[in-house]
């Protein structure tokens, strides 16, 4: 019950141009450690983590929607 | 869109990568999520439209990676071998990540001619393209809701001053 009211708040239904500009600036800055993450590699539908990639190489990671 | 510096890139040694993250302006075409099923649907249909290339990774349906890194619609970050941020901005634009990439390229090769580099902190101000025409067209994708609650958002920016994510300079 808790995890759907989670997941329509994130993923609101309604755009308002609530996103937070000015908290990025103080959020995860340039020098710290990246945080890891597991994703659903859309390709073949497993599961893996942004560090499987940054381990190998320098990553250049965009975030986005088709919209 | 990445897709031709990503080709470009690879072979120096970049790998490139897309986070699936929330619906930025749901519409009626493409709606907020309610299921992985939904948002691995529509990530198909973002790759299929814009021919992207690129590995593709969905984020959870919490924002769990999106909230880690910020939660904006459209940023970039370049993360190093090393695990540390590199680079980030809250808008991404080609030229800028050029830059960082040709900067970093140089910095490798500063280092194999063995020059000692320290790594330091640094911050500017980066300029993007505004295309209002192409914007609005990505909108009507997403459906009319999508174009009206962008509107109508707009129209409150413009009342304030500007829009949140816009720096004078």
């Amino acid at each position: 019950m808790i995890e759907q009211q989670e997941i329509e708040e994130y993923n609101y239904s309604v755009f308002e141009g609530k996103e937070d500009f000015t908290g990025f600036r103080t959020l995860l800055q340039v020098g710290s450690s990246a945080l890891d993450f597991p994703a659903t590699l859309l390709e073949t539908g497993e599961t893996v983590k942004l560090s499987d990639y940054w381990h190998k190489q320098d990553v250049v990671i965009e975030f986005g929607s088709h919209t | 869109m990445l897709e031709p510096m990503a080709r470009e890139y690879k072979p120096q040694g970049f790998e490139f990568l897309f986070v699936y993250t929330r619906e930025a302006h749901p519409g009626e075409r493409y709606g907020s999520h309610r299921s992985m099923e939904q948002k691995l649907a529509h990530a198909q249909a973002f790759k299929e439209r814009g021919q992207v290339e690129r590995p593709i990774l969905v984020d959870d349906l919490l924002g769990t990676g999106h909230k880690m890194y910020g939660t904006l619609p459209n940023m970039t970050y370049i993360i190093g071998r090393s695990g540390r941020v590199l680079f980030r901005s809250d808008w991404t634009d080609p030229s800028t990540i050029e830059l960082v990439l040709n900067y970093l390229l140089n910095v490798r090769a500063r280092r194999r001619a063995g020059e000692r580099l320290a790594g330091f902190y640094a911050e500017f101000m980066g300029y993007r393209n505004v295309d209002p025409v192409k914007f609005q067209q990505g909108l009507e994708v997403a459906g009319p809701q999508a174009v009206e609650d962008f509107a109508r958002t707009m129209q409150r920016w413009t009342s304030q001053g500007k829009p949140p994510s816009r720096l004078e300079g």
